[in-house]
């Protein structure tokens, strides 16, 4: 195979400057969320790793995810596209279609053998043998299958992916599910959220690129970096949920005050995600900050929860009824902390049962 | 006589599948194919659940027309409950729109549809400092001057292009490089060879290649109010009453108050000046080349008949059902002209009313050559709210259900339906809006313009200035119904401030109310209701249409601008505009049909938004889960 480009190469080849290099190595190692101790590793990988070859396919979805992804700031849409890695088939941006996008797939496929990274964004659709999503000709099944059996490794992209997401919410009319079982055993990274955050996107294949190993996955496949944080731990409304002041209904004095939205319906208190500490928008907003509950989109059955989503996690669990926090007015804080630890006390019971089943997929 | 197969169709959302039969010796299309491949059956997934819920659920129709759908639904289910949504809301929702009209139109330009107009292989052979000139050039003949009645709250417009010779040979080393290298990446496989190629200059191709690139890192920046207003985009949040976003300029926490607005205006006078600066110029210029060359073809059914329910409520409204919707609308398209292609004086008008809601007759979707049926009405059309369908694959002509050679065109062939107005089918989009709007005014029906309906004609008389052509002859075609995706950018980039304006002015009286939560506890709601919610989305008319019962959502169904557009043919109705257009449209090299491709691409396809399924009435619907091992277990 011939020799391929790592990113030192591509900034020789523009004639840009090692400083220029640099920098750009330690606005990634920000971005991923690493220490600064670990600049000269991704120099390292930036120097002698070859930019990858993706190739993204869409199942049953919406294309919001790779709209999300060209949303990304940081890096920029353009040189992830153009730079960092090598887009060699997407639906949505690639310039060919029809018949010799197909060949293209399949030289691709061949050329790249076992070294190239499959972005799957869209869910399968298994019912009456998947003709319910239907792509040149075949099932998104077929394509599915033949694309991850000569991959690399495998990133799920949004919640249809990773887990059916909307379709397969119930009756889930076209027996929609996740990939991870019909890629053969290869490594998937969930990326859930609908859509994720485009920093989160673009910051998985960042690592990917430079480090040529998968980032470290917690117990559902999920990178930890961007996924270890309850969104209820790192609100910044959280100070309100102690202090057991509540908007009650939209548009309320609590509403325009910035209270938390627990009472509204908010997901955070079970959802884990980057909403909280990246947000939206290089830290811009997220649905909280702009007075909309958490609707949890990144959790595996978030449209079939049980309670609808514009209610309230109707005595949440470990949070108890909060109303009781409310109304012991002057016991609110002490209350509220109380039924916080508690929650969290059984937060982590429930992540170390599931570090038990945790396989490692690096 | 040669068969074509175009499957999948990039550059769009979703599933797409064309097929022609072409006539190699003259080019023509003599039948064309449009199927929408891929069924998710969203609408049968509402059923039971909560109307406010309605719009998160629903709005995952779509994440390129993001928002879109969300609207359409919020309105739908206000309609039924009778809610009346605050000054503000109202506001803020129209910002919304065209924060998602004016970033959709500039990404479908440079991104989805360029490409098949211009060449990075053939940037190559252009001279930077000739490309300099000629963005000068450009940037002096094709700019457009009309604006609204709106603040100016710059000093200066932020987003010019850069014409030195400098960068754009930076452009070409980066793009010459990716060509050296072998690996094209999303360039790769395109019939860079077609003759449609050389109808542009090298430097056209490189200043197009060049804004395509910064297009990709600057379309963001138009969305933040998405993300003010609604936390986020792609999928904003919205509430049924109103917005989530309060307003209050005493609580430092609040969502909205001095601060976030200011980012907002910033995102749409980018957008201003990206549409003024950029898009409107590129259109210009590589449209009079394609027009002056006698590429006039690609019309089809634009010239026979268009549909739209109308845009922008300037104030709250009372309801959609009860007409209040039509009665204060910024623009009045609201209706359909047909035979626009024969002339002004053959044109007729019809307008569409709040009785054409209700009428049995007027709004129907029929599935002849779907991939549905309806037991026990067979050959019928059904109104939205009566909608009792159940699908019906019927596989391929060639081929197996899951290996598909050729379609069957006198059979079903789609999961698209076929929706008619008055038993007709129609095209929707922004080439609609402006052949309603000039029909009316050509014969006198508009009466006093609002300042946006003067500013279309506007456009389109500056437009038939730069082409030499009756806008009769040049509107309906490709490059028209591409042209007036342009125009209506630039109206929406004015209109985005022109509701901002009205926002900040309101606020400014002391009113912050943005949700309406009086009949927010279903207790308040009658046992059973029905609404409509209209929106002209980017793509053209979005109706959601909902039926409730007991404070859930007994059946809801949409029929999406695409829908309009891609659907299959019917047998008396005749074909659908994507159908029409391709068989409007010259094939030059029958193995490389890039015009088949670019005419589909003309109306920014978006099939996830199309295909779709009601709910059966009383039918117990079979339940599969999401365990992998469960592809065969189904539970009735």
């Amino acid at each position: 195979m011939e020799k391929r480009e790592s990113m030192w190469d591509a900034y020789l080849r523009k004639g840009m400057s090692r400083r220029s290099f640099i920098k750009g190595c330690v606005a990634l190692t920000s971005l991923m969320g690493l220490s600064t101790d670990m600049v000269s590793k991704v120099v390292e990988a930036a120097e002698t790793k070859p930019l990858p070859v993706v190739v993204w396919i869409h199942g049953h979805e919406c294309t919001g995810c790779d709209e999300s992804f060209i949303r990304s700031a940081a890096p920029l849409a353009s040189d992830v596209v153009l730079n960092s890695i090598a887009l060699e088939y997407d639906h949505l941006l690639s310039a060919a279609c029809g018949e010799p996008f197909e060949a293209h797939l399949d030289q691709t496929i061949e050329k790249y053998k076992g070294q190239y990274i499959l972005a799957v964004e869209g869910a399968v659709s298994t019912k009456d043998n998947g003709i319910y999503c239907m792509s040149g000709g075949h099932t998104f099944t077929h394509l599915l299958q033949k694309a991850a059996a000569n991959s690399m490794a495998i990133i799920a992209y949004g919640t249809c992916a990773a887990s059916g997401g909307i379709q397969a919410a119930a009756p889930n009319p076209t027996g929609s599910a996740g990939i991870s079982h019909f890629v053969g055993g290869k490594p998937v990274v969930n990326v859930p959220g609908c859509p994720p955050i485009p920093e989160v996107m673009t910051g998985v294949v960042m690592h990917l690129a430079l480090f040529g190993t998968l980032p470290p996955l917690d117990s559902q496949g999920r990178p930890k970096q961007f996924f270890g944080n309850r969104l209820h731990d790192t609100c910044y409304r959280r100070p309100f949920f102690d202090a057991g002041m509540f908007a009650e209904n939209y548009d309320d004095a609590g509403a325009k005050a910035g209270w938390c939205l627990y009472k509204l319906g908010c997901r955070g208190p079970e959802t884990y995600c980057s909403c909280g500490n990246l947000r939206w928008f290089q830290g811009m907003s997220y649905p909280v900050q702009s007075g909309a509950a958490c609707i949890g989109c990144t959790n595996a059955d978030f449209w079939d929860s049980g309670a609808n989503l514009s209610e309230r996690l109707a005595k949440y669990g470990p949070l108890g009824d909060v109303d009781k926090i409310g109304v012991a007015l002057t016991a609110a804080t002490a209350v509220g902390v109380a039924a916080h630890a508690a929650a969290s006390v059984v937060q982590k019971k429930t992540s170390a049962k599931h570090e038990g089943e945790q396989v490692t997929k690096e | 006589m040669k068969h074509v197969v175009v499957d999948p169709v990039t550059r769009i959302e979703g599933h797409l599948r064309a097929e022609i039969t072409v006539d190699e010796a003259s080019g023509k299309v003599t039948d064309a194919i449009s199927s929408g491949t891929a069924w998710r059956g969203l609408e049968i997934i509402m059923k039971d659940r909560d109307p406010r819920d309605a719009w998160a659920y629903i709005q995952r129709i779509c994440g390129v027309c993001t928002t879109a759908h969300a609207l359409a639904s919020v309105r739908a289910v206000e309609d039924a409950l009778g809610i009346t949504v605050p000054k503000n809301a109202n506001y803020i929702r129209n910002i919304m729109a065209a924060t998602l009209t004016v970033q959709d139109h500039i990404v479908h330009f440079y991104h989805l549809h360029a490409l098949d107009w211009v060449s990075p292989v053939d940037a190559l052979a252009a001279d930077p400092t000739a490309t300099a000139n000629l963005q000068n050039t450009v940037l002096g003949a094709y700019q457009l001057p009309m604006r609204g009645p709106v603040s100016v709250t710059e000093a200066y417009p932020k987003a010019f292009p850069e014409a030195t010779p400098a960068y754009f040979a930076a452009i070409q080393a980066k793009v010459k490089a990716i060509v050296d290298s072998g690996q094209l990446g999303i360039f790769s496989a395109q019939w860079w060879d077609h003759p449609d190629y050389k109808l542009l200059p090298p430097e056209v191709h490189l200043v197009a290649v060049a804004h395509y690139l910064e297009m990709l890192d600057k379309h963001r920046e138009l969305v933040t109010p998405h993300v003010i207003f609604g936390g986020k985009n792609p999928h904003p949040h919205y509430v049924v009453g109103g917005m989530p976003c309060s307003i209050s300029m005493d609580d430092g926490n609040a969502p909205i108050n001095t601060a976030r607005l200011a980012i907002v205006d910033r995102a749409i006078n980018l957008g201003r000046a990206l549409v003024n600066e950029y898009y409107l110029p590129d259109l210009l210029a590589i449209g009079n080349i394609y027009v002056k060359a006698g590429r006039v073809d690609g019309g089809g059914m634009a010239k026979e008949r268009v549909l739209s329910f109308g845009m922008y409520p300037m104030e709250t409204f009372s309801g959609a059902s009860n007409g209040d919707f039509f009665k204060n609308l910024l623009i009045r398209c609201n209706g359909v002209v047909e035979d626009f292609g024969k002339g002004m004086a053959a044109a007729k008008f019809h307008e569409f009313q709040a009785e054409d809601i209700q009428a049995p007759d007027t709004i129907t979707e029929g599935v002849e050559h779907a991939w549905y049926e309806y037991p026990g009405m067979e050959g019928k059309d059904l109104h939205p709210w009566e909608g009792v369908t159940k699908d019906k694959f019927t596989g391929p002509k060639e081929g197996t259900g899951t290996e598909w050679k050729t379609l069957n065109e006198s059979g079903k062939y789609s999961w698209l339906k076929t929706p008619k107005w008055k038993g007709k089918l129609c095209e929707v989009g922004p080439l609609a809006h402006y052949i309603i709007i000039y029909t009316k005014a050509q014969k006198g029906l508009l009466g006093d313009p609002t300042w946006a309906e003067k500013m279309m004609l506007d456009q389109i008389q500056a437009v038939s200035g730069v082409l030499g052509l009756a806008p009769e002859v040049w509107m309906p075609t490709m490059v028209g119904r591409t042209a007036c995706r342009g125009l209506d950018c630039q109206l929406h980039a004015e209109i985005n401030k022109f509701f901002f304006d009205k926002l900040v002015a309101n606020i400014k009286t002391g009113d912050t109310k943005v949700a309406n939560t009086e009949k927010w506890d279903p207790s308040s709601w009658p046992k059973e209701a029905k609404g409509v919610g209209f929106y002209e989305a980017p793509r053209g008319a979005l109706s959601h249409w909902i039926q409730i019962k007991d404070t859930k959502t007994a059946n809801y169904q949409c029929i999406v601008p695409t829908t309009w557009n891609a659907c299959p043919r019917d047998d008396k109705a005749g074909h659908g505009a994507y159908e029409m257009a391709m068989m409007d449209t010259k094939v030059q090299v029958p193995d490389k049909p890039l015009e088949i491709a670019k005419v589909i691409r003309s109306f920014d396809p978006c099939m996830a938004c199309a295909t779709h399924m009601y709910n059966t009435k009383g039918e117990r619907i079979k339940t599969v889960t999401t365990d992998p091992y469960a592809a065969t277990r189904m539970e009735d």
